[in-house]
């Protein structure tokens, strides 16, 4: 496996964030500003732009544009926070060799960007919520002999548990915190965008 | 001077935000702001990497204050200090202070050269003024050291301490190595820290209230002294009563000068339009530039404020505005565009029933020409040439009163007619002026000269002939300046006291010889809010003190009619000049009267004063108001003004229990005349010489068994002056620069000489001037 890989799960990434726009901005207009679809999608539709007009030769130097792209493109909360998680995803694996281990260490970085930037806890219904149960079912599917496909596809699976854990819970976090009890009832649009590039990633990396 | 960075999801919000809070302080004195907003003008979202750029624009060795909206915005600023340089990283402060609130704070605070630390605790301090307004207070005052030093300072200001001038208070304060504190002594708020802005704007200290300014520190001294002379200049903001234009003419009756011919038109010729787009543009630039000349006007002639707030409204008004935006719309230039619509609207005032309404056309032409001059790029008539004489078809007020006294040589008005608004207040600033010249031809620039004692007024006149005339009258005027203390004794030996009407503090300190003040113009002295008795009392000890404690004479508020009071707000009336004016205004509503009443009984224990009231039509009214005025200090005389011609005429009944009558020439006369003196096709009639007006003036004198006298504008001419004198009218009171004029024309008339029964059987005042 190599760059290619990396660069197949962005631009499928980008065509299934571009195919639930819709719905991630339905979530997103119960409880927050109405604008996650359409952020993730302008973020993820300049990193398709960056991808036709430039070469990469390293995942990490990949992977950190694509960070830098969503910071400035996507807007909302969504851009920092996807944006760090991608710059510590690429510098983790500077120099690295690609494997499941090693993959799974710079999730983990980017998560840890993730934790740092947004300061979520679980059950803040976030898309931490999703991010920390996929971590773990990677580490555990890594740690039980798997590939990085069966890996990523149990992590895309815990994202998607999780995800649909964020259901009853009342926002802590960012703009639907605002709505306290009220946000109650409504799945979380970050996690749901974070299962998404997930299962991306389960179709693409391997 | 420390950088700050607004990071919003709106490039708008932040853009105003900035907008507003720049306006605090002066361009060369503002820390760089630096805007990361939006992802585009249009795009709602906060980017890091533009962050990180705004901190690189605005970092300076003093550090960099962030502030921020919510969401993204925190996370963007906190990324994009891992993008800048961690030097600079490390005077990076981002702050939680309230974004507008927040950032008018630190932008005053850190124009005063303030620390980082400084500015973050006064940003963050920003709802504190809000939160103790609205009752939901939840900070406590900041604490400021011991003071030791103190003096106390009354707040001019026509809005009280508001923020502006209180950014002027805190920069001035953390200018001093003094801790200052303010405490307003009228609410008992405070003390509060002085270098705060939002400690200051807490106070919410309105005009007229008593601060005590504390100070301690080794520069205390000196930051008292500076904060006494701020005080005294209003804290920066224009004065409101005290005329900032008080530069007056020359005083003469007679001018020489190149012509200023204003026309009724402007140029629109040359006009070049372009696109809708840029149409809208230019008007909105016109439309600002315009506003922004009738607010510095409002601001330099606080005594004529209501007229440019009308204009400003007409400049405003959504309706028309709309219409203009429309025609914009459809493809017509801006010009024509406003000019239709505003010509329209003045139409339809014209066609309205209400003789009041009917002149708000003047109001709407005037505003339309000056968007138009602004729109072509025309200088504004308000500051004509130096030198010049101003020709123009009519006097508004609003000229009168801004034109520099000191550089235009006279005006001379087309239109006849001496007691319109414009030609009373060109004379009160002593101007030199003529009306009734009529339509002669006068090309631009042409030199004219006019001598309004001998009614000529001449095109290419011989120069030397003037300049002689010129030289006479101001050797004559010195003469009357040198001489103005001393009475005014006529040939004949008649002693008559020559008094100055004023309307401010400053008119009264202008005045030079006055014996007095035979009309201090209360309504005019507190324009702007319902003023308690202490600033009454104060205020009329101020006149009577500039007047060497002379006797002072008080009318009572003088409003309706062309004249109101926004403290006071009137019903509409069809015919305001025939409704509720002067003292009519009270009998249903005596409150303010009263406390008026109570200011002048007061400062009558202290100084000779008297108190006359205005409008007064029967004895009732009469009856009622020395009811209302109660028990009086021993000296307090009371009169009435005589105006009405019915009350001139039963003068001998309507006089009971009163020491005085003063008659206001002005108002009798158009009452007398049924002339209106501000409409120009029949101000001609209501002249104050006129035979019939003069009558009732002499009747008055026979008739009144109390002291009269004249606080009209006939008093304020010399000649007019003499024939009063001559009538019997014992005391005049004129504008300020008349005064001396007036008395050295005293001097020199033998009144024996004077032959009244000839004047009062005169066909007309034409006839009457004839005689003089």
């Amino acid at each position: 496996m190599g760059v290619e890989n990396f660069v197949d799960w962005l631009r499928d990434a980008a065509r299934t964030l571009h195919d639930n726009a819709a719905y991630l901005t339905e979530l997103d207009s119960a409880i927050g500003d109405a604008d996650h679809g359409a952020n993730m999608d302008r973020g993820f539709a300049a990193i398709v732009a960056l991808l036709d007009e430039s070469t990469f030769d390293s995942v990490d130097e990949l992977m950190k544009k694509a960070g830098m792209t969503l910071v400035s493109k996507v807007g909302g909360a969504s851009g920092p926070l996807y944006g760090t998680f991608f710059l510590r995803f690429g510098t983790a694996l500077a120099g690295a060799e690609l494997t499941p281990a090693t993959i799974g260490e710079a999730f983990k970085a980017g998560v840890g960007g993730i934790l740092a930037r947004g300061k979520p806890e679980l059950g803040d219904k976030t898309m931490y919520d999703a991010w920390a149960p996929a971590l773990e079912a990677y580490d555990a599917a890594v740690s039980g002999g798997s590939g990085l496909k069966e890996a990523l596809e149990a992590a895309a699976e815990a994202a998607a548990k999780g995800r649909d854990a964020t259901v009853p819970l009342v926002a802590r976090k960012g703009r639907a915190s605002y709505l306290g009890e009220r946000s109650a009832g409504h799945q979380d649009p970050g996690a749901t965008s974070t299962t998404l590039l997930l299962e991306s990633a389960a179709r693409t990396l391997a | 001077m420390i950088g700050i960075v607004v990071v919003s999801h709106s490039h708008a919000l932040a853009t105003a935000a900035v907008g507003l809070a720049a306006e605090m302080v002066a361009e060369d004195n503002r820390p760089v702001i630096a805007v990361a907003a939006g992802l585009d003008e249009k795009t709602f979202g906060t980017d890091a990497m533009a962050v990180s750029e705004a901190i690189a624009a605005a970092d300076s060795p003093d550090g960099v204050l962030v502030l921020l909206d919510l969401g993204s915005a925190v996370l963007s600023a906190e990324l994009a200090l891992e993008f800048v340089d961690p030097e600079v990283a490390g005077r990076v402060k981002l702050s939680s202070a309230p974004l507008v609130e927040g950032l008018v704070a630190a932008v005053v605070t850190a124009s005063t050269g303030a620390s980082l630390d400084a500015v973050v605790a006064e940003a963050n301090r920003g709802l504190v003024a809000k939160q103790d307004h609205l009752g939901d207070s939840v900070e406590t005052a900041a604490e400021a050291g011991p003071t030791d030093q103190v003096i106390e300072v009354v707040v001019g200001n026509e809005h009280g301490l508001h923020a502006r001038p209180a950014a002027r208070v805190v920069a001035l304060v953390n200018s001093f190595d003094a801790v200052v504190t303010l405490t307003d002594l009228d609410t008992g708020r405070g003390p509060v820290d002085a270098g705060s802005l939002s400690m200051v704007a807490t106070l919410n200290a309105q005009r007229g209230h008593r601060l005590e300014v504390g100070a301690g520190g080794p520069q205390a001294a000196e930051a008292l002294a500076a904060i006494n002379q701020l005080a005294a200049e209003n804290f920066g903001d224009a004065p409101v009563s005290e005329p900032v234009v008080a530069a007056s003419g020359s005083g003469l009756d007679v001018a020489i000068g190149p012509a200023v011919v204003v026309d009724a038109e402007v140029d629109l010729t040359g006009y070049t339009p372009g696109d809708a787009a840029a149409e809208h543009r230019r008007l909105e630039n016109a439309l600002g530039k315009a506003s922004a000349e009738l607010i510095h006007l409002r601001g330099t002639s606080p005594d004529h404020s209501g007229i440019f707030d009308a204009h400003l409204a007409l400049v405003k008004d959504r309706t028309p505005l709309e219409a203009v935006s429309s025609a914009i719309q459809g493809g017509s230039p801006a010009i024509d565009a406003w000019k239709q619509t505003y010509d329209q609207l003045a139409a339809t005032f014209e066609g309205l029933d209400d003789a009041y309404q009917r002149e708000r056309a003047q109001d709407v032409r005037s505003v339309r020409d000056r968007v138009l001059r602004a729109l072509t790029g025309a200088l504004s008539n308000d500051t004509p040439p130096a030198g010049g004489i101003l020709v123009v078809a009519e006097l508004d007020a609003a000229t009168a009163a801004t034109i520099d006294a000191s550089k235009t040589a006279g005006i001379a008005v087309r239109a006849a007619g001496t007691t319109g608004h414009g030609v009373i207040v060109a004379r009160s600033r002593g101007i030199p002026l003529i009306t009734g010249i009529g339509d002669v031809d006068v090309p631009n620039g042409a030199t004219v000269a006019f001598d309004a004692r001998t009614g000529s007024f001449e095109v290419e006149p011989d120069e030397d002939s003037v300049r002689t005339t010129i030289t006479q009258r101001q050797a004559e005027r010195e003469e009357a300046l040198n001489q103005a203390a001393q009475p005014a004794i006529t040939r004949d030996g008649q002693l008559i006291e020559v008094l100055v009407n004023v309307g401010s503090v400053q008119d009264a300190i202008d005045a030079r010889g006055a014996d007095g003040s035979g009309l201090v113009r209360t309504e005019v002295l507190f324009q702007d809010h319902a003023p308690t008795v202490d600033e009454q009392v104060e205020r009329f000890r101020a006149i009577a003190a500039a007047l060497q404690g002379k006797p002072i004479t008080i009318r009572t508020w003088d409003i309706g009619g062309d004249k109101p009071l926004p403290f006071l707000p009137q019903d509409h009336e069809a015919n305001p000049f025939l409704g509720e004016r002067g003292i009519r205004v009270f009998r249903r509503r005596p409150e303010l009267l009263r406390d008026q009443l109570q200011a002048i009984r007061h400062v009558a224990t202290e100084t000779p004063v008297h108190v006359m009231f205005p409008m007064v039509t029967t004895a009732d009214e009469v009856a009622w108001a020395l009811q209302e005025l109660g028990p009086r200090p021993e000296g307090l005389q009371v009169g009435i003004m005589v105006e009405v011609p019915a009350a001139a005429l039963r003068i001998d009944t309507i006089t009971e229990g009163l020491d005085f009558v003063s008659i206001g020439t002005n108002d009798l006369t158009q009452y007398t005349t049924a002339a209106d003196r501000t409409n120009t096709s029949v101000a001609a009639l209501a002249d104050g010489l006129d035979p019939a007006v003069l009558r009732l003036i002499d009747h008055v004198v026979r008739n009144a068994g109390v002291r009269v006298a004249v606080c009209g504008d006939l008093a304020s001419d010399p000649q007019s002056a003499v024939l009063l004198a001559a009538l019997g009218v014992h005391e005049l009171s004129a504008v300020g620069p008349q005064v001396p004029l007036v008395k050295a024309r005293l001097r020199q008339a033998d009144l024996s000489e004077v032959d009244t029964a000839e004047v009062l059987a005169a066909r007309d005042a034409a006839q009457v001037r004839g005689l003089l």
